[in-house]
């Protein structure tokens, strides 16, 4: 940026935005990654992004009207074009239904501090030990590491400055036997590379293709099944997504009341299951202040500052809450429920890992992940979606090998019913969300008939 | 764009190749989008978004490195360059794979344009939310309609490619699409119908009637509604259906766009998007379907979302087969995988979705060919006893390797003895793909072709998106799996 960093970038817009007001959000995004297939690296990349968000509230007949522009910014002209376009969407929408008092907010003392760098040395550290795991002649590796820095200059015309940082991680191991007919996978999430035990990972998708060398014909059918925290994520984290309290209280979604209004308050199963999401939590921490450039059922720019809360939408089984913005709680006439950026899972009841919850299952199926999920149904929340990379056959608490795989057609809401036990929340790569989604700490599920509809030959 | 692309492209063209690079591409992009929502009536959102930024691709001791930025100066497309370099040289560490690209003609100084008669991006808001805002009127006012959601969205690209073999390409393409969910909510439950109209390689005249006939499709969004609250739920089972092009678009994207990547069916996308059952030792020799089906790629496509002049590796648009009579004939390509498979040029499927990513093989657009017979869709739906006529998407889902695939739609039409008697819902169809196609035993005319699409297919780690069109006719396929989606959920 030749004439002015992002965060006087933020300030300078800010000033622009004039009498009404409005929210500024400065972004900066430092990213490195390297991707392998066939035991050889293909593609890497290393980029610096920066962006500019604008919400210009603009003073019109009735209340106020807001709109959203965003772009780079090199220069204070490039601005001036912002804010325009910005103002000018504003005026064209006309009255916001969800216009609300911007909150006060503090000014943050390092808000001119210049963006975060992403640090490459855990990237290096995964390239060399990926190099000596690529030696292994016996099965061909495949996957993807990333790691990312997030730094974001939150400002408001209510006088909030605030700066946040924010890494996020990635690594995804698959591993194939030479004839293609194996296929196993491991992953993880986090804040950082320089932890990542490449070999850990190794040893688990290398012991998962010997599993598979028994292939056992399973038939598709309602099964007991074991359900790893990486698939229990991807689950729980669409029944998040549709947890809308506008969308309940309007009568269009799982979540709506039989008789109108919700069901807030209706046990969905008699576990003592809990979803949360904390943006404080331990090993999942987040950016813990609404920062919505847009509006939503979810969501509202007017809301832009206000506190995330850790929220328990289902507790001990019961449905506690729904995710809202200000304007959309009045509508629904339940408490005003802004959600963090993360999730846990757990069951009271819950012990061991995942390995013990499948030795526990007696007999069964334990799914090492799913893939491809799309809802079917918005009334019962059916989705679909293929298991992957490991369906292990459970006979007396042993691993004696691999089925085939299958489609599944599931409620993730229908299914907490037949919860029949439950491991400990650990630390998961959601695999089919973790582009949009990847902070979760959740327990492994054994699910009494779980619906895998159909087969697949995929391997 | 306001930076100069020329001078920043020769700066970094000039430290790549003093470096000894083999290859070395400089692409410069700004990506413009636009949005529109409007929910029962009130405007949820206006927003609008431009990203501009330069990359640099190298291949140095035969790996290739990637650098990128969205600072568009001198001293951005140095870091740009060097940091290029210097991801080939941790690349070479560990890539057992020398890159080495397919031959592609230099093609010099050249420029090309989707055409289009409104631009997209230079309509005022307050026109579009006018257009939208009258949708949601005239459907809003019937009975069974408790809910509208209206929303517009539209996109430009513009980039310029320039390459150490004195290449200098100039593109700009647009796109636009809308779409309408019309919400019923009743003692039952709730259920919805979503206008059928597809995003195009068109302007904004798209909106306005050109393309796609809104009059007629918005008159008729709140009877299909009504009937559908009243129709009875699908006997699960076999049947027969006769899938529309608002329909088997989608179907094709799955089941034959992804199926006939390369880089899938060559194991590149195994971690994520997944591999290929279309894997190249088929190549000419597998049965992908019936005798009549006919599939090309296509990147010259009239109003085609994956239409270009040019593919981000500098490839000039072509047009070829991947299935001739049911059999696989071809792949889509990049230059470095073409090359891979012994192809002497690509096929130019190289695209990034920004200037921040790698251009990686993405889908052209992918067609199914219209019958010689001029058979319209009552023809079709005349020539099945016991079936379903199936209009618009809907929910999609396809396992890794591009077999196992489920689909829902909009509309699901009952026909006995050659005609349609109401509809039904709850249809899910789920068949696999080599399946699916053997069954397809009659194909439309070219009266019934539509080119249908998406904005947002994904693939790719990091996850790019890209638009694609899949052109089709009305098809009929013998005794598919039809589920239940209720009875699948359990009720």
């Amino acid at each position: 940026m030749s004439e002015l960093n992002i965060s006087q970038a933020t300030e300078y817009a800010l000033e622009l935005l004039g009498n009404s007001g409005g929210v500024a959000v400065g972004e900066v995004s430092d990213s490195a990654n390297i991707r392998w297939a066939n035991s050889s690296l293909t593609t890497n990349g290393n980029s610096i992004e920066q962006s500019l968000s604008l919400a210009a509230f603009v003073d019109v007949e009735g209340g106020i009207a807001c709109g959203i522009a965003s772009g780079q910014i090199r220069t204070r002209d490039d601005v001036v074009k912002l804010v325009e376009k910005s103002k000018a969407s504003a005026l064209a929408a006309g009255v916001a239904e969800d216009a609300n008092e911007l909150t006060a907010g503090s000014q943050t003392i390092d808000f001119q501090k210049a963006p975060a760098t992403t640090d490459l040395s855990g990237l290096e550290k995964v390239s060399k030990d990926l190099g000596q795991v690529m030696k292994n002649t016996d099965a061909q590796y495949f996957g993807f590491s990333e790691i990312s820095t997030d730094t974001i200059y939150l400002a408001t015309s209510a006088g909030l400055r605030a700066r946040f940082e924010q890494s996020s991680s990635r690594f995804e191991l698959c591993a194939k036997s030479i004839d293609r007919s194996r296929s196993s996978w491991s992953g993880e999430s986090g804040i950082s590379l320089n932890n990542v035990d490449v070999f850990k990972h190794a040893k688990m998708v290398d012991q998962g293709l010997v599993h598979q060398k028994n292939k056992i014909d399973i038939s598709p059918g309602k099964h007991t099944v074991t359900l790893s925290p990486s698939a229990v994520a991807d689950l729980m984290i669409y029944l998040m997504w549709t947890a809308s309290a506008r969308e309940a209280a309007e009568g269009r979604s799982v979540f709506s009341g039989p008789a109108g209004g919700t069901k807030v308050g209706e046990q969905l199963t008699t576990r003592k299951f809990n979803l949360t999401s904390d943006p404080k939590y331990k090993g999942l921490e987040t950016i813990s202040q609404v920062i919505s450039m847009g509006s939503s059922s979810f969501a509202s720019t007017f809301d832009t500052g206000l506190e995330i809360p850790a929220v328990n939408l289902i507790e001990n089984g019961t449905l506690k809450a729904l995710g809202s913005s200000r304007y959309t709680s009045t509508l629904a006439k339940l408490p005003f429920t802004p959600l963090a950026d993360n999730i846990i899972v757990s069951d009271g009841n819950g012990s061991g890992d995942l390995n013990q919850l499948a030795a526990r299952m007696k007999d069964g199926l334990l799914i090492t992940c799913l893939w491809y999920i799309r809802e079917v149904d918005p009334q019962s929340l059916l989705l679909t979606g293929l298991t992957r990379d490991g369906v292990y056959v459970v006979k007396d608490g042993e691993i004696i090998g691999t089925a085939n795989n299958f489609r599944f057609n599931e409620s993730p809401v229908g299914m907490l019913n037949r919860i029949t036990d439950a491991g400990e929340p650990t630390f998961c790569l959601p695999r089919e969300w973790a582009d949009w989604f990847s902070r979760a700490k959740v327990a492994p599920l054994t699910i009494a008939d779980f619906n895998l509809s159909t087969k697949s030959d995929a391997i | 764009m306001n930076i100069n692309p020329e001078n920043l492209a020769a700066i970094a063209l000039e430290i790549v190749g003093s470096s000894g690079a083999s290859v070395g591409q400089v692409r410069i992009a700004r990506h413009d989008t636009r949005g529109i929502a409007l929910r029962d009536g009130q405007v949820e959102n206006v927003a609008s978004d431009s990203s501009t930024g330069l990359n640099v691709r190298v291949v140095h001791n035969g790996a290739w490195g990637f650098g990128a930025t969205t600072e568009l100066s001198e001293a951005g497309v140095r870091k740009a360059a060097a940091a290029a370099l210097e991801m080939a040289k941790i690349s070479s560490a560990v890539s057992t794979d020398v890159v080495d690209l397919a031959d592609e003609p230099v093609h010099g100084k050249v420029s090309w344009r989707l055409p289009v008669e409104i631009d997209p991006m230079q309509v005022p808001d307050s026109e579009v939310i006018s257009l939208l805002k009258s949708w949601h009127e005239r459907v809003s006012k019937h009975g069974a309609v408790h809910h509208v959601d209206v929303q517009a969205a539209m996109g430009k690209d513009v980039t310029f490619f320039a390459d150490l073999t004195g290449n200098e390409i100039s593109q700009e393409r647009d796109r636009t699409s809308a779409s309408l969910t019309a919400v019923h909510v009743g003692e039952n439950g709730f259920d919805d119908m979503r206008t059928c109209a597809p995003p195009a390689g068109r302007g904004y005249e798209y909106l306005l009637g050109t393309g796609w006939d809104w009059d007629e499709e918005l008159s008729r969004i709140p009877e299909y509604l009504d009937e559908k609250t009243k129709s009875p739920s699908v006997e699960a089972g076999l049947w027969d259906l006769v899938i529309d092009p608002t329909n088997l678009w989608l179907t094709i994207h799955e089941s034959i766009g992804h199926a006939t990547e390369l880089d899938r069916a060559l194991g590149y996308e195994a971690n994520y998007a997944g591999s290929s059952f279309a894997t190249i030792d088929k190549l000419n020799n597998f049965k992908y379907g019936s005798d009549i089906m006919n599939v090309t790629g296509d990147r010259t496509a009239a109003h085609g979302l994956s239409t270009v002049g040019f593919d981000d590796e500098g490839v000039a648009a072509q047009k070829w087969n991947l299935i001739k009579d049911g059999i696989l004939v071809g792949y889509q390509t990049d230059r470095n995988i073409a090359k891979k498979i012994g192809l002497s040029r690509s096929n130019g499927c190289a695209f990034a979705d920004s200037p921040l990513h790698v251009p990686i093989q993405r889908m052209p657009n992918v067609s199914l060919q219209p019958g010689k017979e001029e058979l319209s869709t009552n023809d079709l739906i005349g020539q099945v006893e016991r079936g379903i006529y199936i209009v618009g998407d809907k929910s999609w889902s396809i396992d890794m390797q591009r077999y196992n695939f489920q689909f829902t739609g909009q509309r699901f039409y009952e026909i006995r003895n050659g005609k349609i008697i109401g509809q039904l819902k709850d249809v899910v169809y789920q068949s696999k793909t080599p399946d699916f196609w053997g069954s397809m035993s009659a194909v439309g005319g070219k009266q019934t072709y539509l080119l249908g699409g998406a904005l947002n297919c994904g693939k790719g780690q990091p996850g790019q998106t890209a638009p694609v069109s899949h052109g089709c006719p009305s098809a009929v396929f013998r005794n598919i799996n039809v589920l239940n989606g209720r009875a699948e959920a359990g009720a």
